[in-house]
């Protein structure tokens, strides 16, 4: 079978017309059925991907419904003027704010939550902990925002209860801002964190047992073992991770924002991706949304490929 | 045998009781849920509904399966779960089939143009722009066509069918299997498990999904259930409720009547939540083993 393979390489040389079209038959006869299963891949992503890609351009059209994407009129830079409009920066803001805290707060839990389980001898304790842990991630973010909404009300919410009994006040947290980026980085947390310990338990399970022999046997406690071979073990999918976590910057994640937005909130929840929502869907300004997003895509790819170079250069396969 | 110091017994102790607690964290709103949808709403209004209801009543249950709309949002998710993940796994197989043959001619150029979309997209607008273009908003088929095939399933299913021992596939084509045969005799039928870790994100995707029901579709009767639940997220419902319920319990059986003046929006809606819950929490237990598999599966070279 490998003989194909340099056959059909050998044929981008200067080969008769007939020779070539027979090469083609063979490896038709041979791959037909694959070409045929991909050929189906590249029609989904050409009119989910690529359409909308080249659909980019209305941001420099006055786009008109009845003309489409290649008949409206060009614009220019026309809506860009959204790179002066407050609300925008506003969001902008809004969006690193907490994407930033997310991350700081975030990022590091799984990883601890993994130490911590991989210090567990009892193991139906450990499988329970995890199956338990792993629960929220399969809720969607309206149920969150429904826990969100009952734990945290006024009155008869859980949260505001213990607090009264433990003689504070009562808060009303879903209507002043203030307490917003921490309830969007709490629920996240609580969604994920049992979630994100599969990845690091697997790297933790991956080194070798004679380290952690070795090392009992030289008289390293377990603090010494965690510290010096667990945590080193980890590193490279820690910093993998890390880096893959940066184009994550300017994504908010509107599936969880958008659902706890409400006018009390506004002037924090205000994230890109829900500006851009309001803006496009809600109102139909599709040019002024559609530059958002060109910027948006190519800030985007920007941060991917400065990720990727940055994995090559700390010494790991790359993403491609 | 090993001894520990009385610090790390400490730990031990530390660290168990973190752990449960953390476990309780995460499903002690569950919890909550429950018992609020089954607890009187106006018992409820008095607060301290933590662990265990005060007043028993499946009243709230009963209001929401018996209205229309939930009903109807209802068969959209289960339609679109269903149709969606068997597609989709369906369709993504073919492709990532295609793709796992390394011989292939010209796979370097197919493998840049699938591999494009995973870092550069049009964004949501142009993406809007384009379901209308093909007639596909306001349809039923706007939640299933444009997920049919996933790129990011796709690799990760090609790098597991690239895994399959080659001599299999020649041993069933000596037998004079043809392609298809081989397709699905031998590569799907060994690839049982990647198939269920992949269904169960793809059905999981489908049945959370509220966004494509909210800004895709206008008509009422195609919105699934958590469009549904985030369009009465902030709404007081005990009146546009309870005109229809009482009215509809009063035909039914008399004794019921006096559970119905219970009702709150908070009582309703924890049921109508739960309605969107206990699905998945019923085919949680059975799937474990096979998602923890999916993310390792997942996450080598994706």
């Amino acid at each position: 079978m490998k003989s194909v393979g340099t056959t059909v390489n050998g044929a981008t040389g200067r080969t008769g017309r007939r020779a070539l079209s027979a090469k083609a038959a063979r490896v038709l006869s041979l791959y037909g059925w694959h070409y045929a299963f991909i050929l189906i891949g590249v029609v989904f992503l050409f009119l989910f991907a690529y359409m909308p890609m080249l659909g980019l351009q209305i941001a420099f059209r006055d786009y008109k419904i009845h003309l489409g994407m290649w008949q409206s009129p060009w614009a220019g830079l026309k809506y860009f003027y959204f790179l002066g409009d407050g609300y925008f920066w506003q969001s902008f803001k809004n969006t690193i704010l907490i994407t930033t805290f997310r991350f700081l707060f975030g990022f590091p839990a799984p990883i601890v939550l993994a130490i911590l389980l991989n210090e567990v001898g009892h193991n139906r304790f450990k499988r329970a902990i995890q199956s338990f842990s792993y629960l929220p991630h399969f809720i969607s973010w309206i149920v969150v925002a429904y826990i969100l909404y009952t734990m945290l009300a006024l009155d008869t919410g859980v949260i505001n209860l213990a607090m009264r009994t433990l003689g504070f006040p009562q808060v009303n947290f879903m209507g002043r801002p203030e307490y917003f980026r921490a309830i969007v980085v709490a629920s996240a947390i609580w969604k994920e964190i049992g979630w994100g310990t599969i990845i690091f338990l697997a790297a933790i399970a991956t080194i070798d047992p004679q380290l952690h022999e070795a090392a009992f046997l030289d008289g390293a406690g377990r603090f010494a073992r965690i510290r010096y071979i667990n945590v080193p073990g980890m590193m490279p999918t820690v910093s993998i991770l890390f880096i893959l976590s940066l184009p994550g910057i300017m994504n908010a994640g509107y599936e969880q924002i958008y659902p706890l937005v409400n006018p009390a909130n506004l002037e924090v929840s205000n994230v890109l991706d829900v500006y851009l929502i309001r803006l496009g869907l809600t109102q139909a300004q599709y040019s002024v949304a559609t530059a958002i997003g060109f910027m948006l895509a190519w800030v985007n790819l920007l941060l991917v490929l400065i990720a990727n170079w940055t994995i090559r250069r700390v010494g790991h396969v790359g993403l491609w | 045998m090993r001894v520990h110091s009385r610090g790390e017994r400490w730990f031990d102790v530390v660290n168990y009781t973190l752990l449960a607690t953390l476990a309780f964290v995460c499903c002690y709103p569950f919890i909550m849920m429950t018992v609020l949808s089954i607890n009187a709403g106006t018992d409820s209004m008095r607060g301290g509904i933590t662990l265990w209801p005060r007043v028993f009543t499946l009243v709230n249950y009963r209001v929401i399966l018996e209205n229309a709309a939930i009903q109807r949002a209802y068969v959209v998710t289960v339609m679109r779960t269903a149709i969606g993940t068997a597609g989709g796994v369906f369709v993504t197989a073919l492709v990532a089939y295609g793709l796992a043959e390394r011989r292939l001619p010209g796979r370097k150029y197919i493998m840049i143009y699938m591999v494009v979309p995973m870092f550069f997209s049009g964004g949501l607008i142009p993406y809007f722009l384009q379901l209308r273009d093909l007639r596909l908003i306001n349809t039923f088929w706007v939640y299933v066509i444009p997920l049919l095939f996933n790129i990011w399933n796709a690799i990760v299913m090609k790098t597991f069918f690239q895994e399959i021992p080659v001599s299999l596939k020649e041993s069933a084509r000596l037998d004079g299997a043809n392609e298809l045969m081989v397709l699905f005799r031998i590569v799907f039928p060994v690839s049982k498990p990647l198939f269920a870790a992949i269904s169960l994100f793809v059905a999981v995707g489908h049945w959370n999904d509220w966004f494509a029901g909210a800004f895709f579709v206008t008509r009422q009767h195609l919105r699934p259930v958590q469009t549904y639940l985030m369009g009465i997220m902030t709404a007081d419902l005990s009146d546009s409720f309870n005109q229809q319920t009482v009215q509809a319990a009063q035909q039914l059986m008399g004794r019921f009547i006096t559970d119905y003046s219970t009702i709150t929006s908070l009582s309703l809606r924890m049921a109508a939540v739960m309605i969107a819950v206990i699905p998945i929490l019923l085919v949680y237990p059975f799937l474990q083993k096979y998602f923890v598999k999916g993310v390792l599966i997942g996450s080598l070279k994706g």
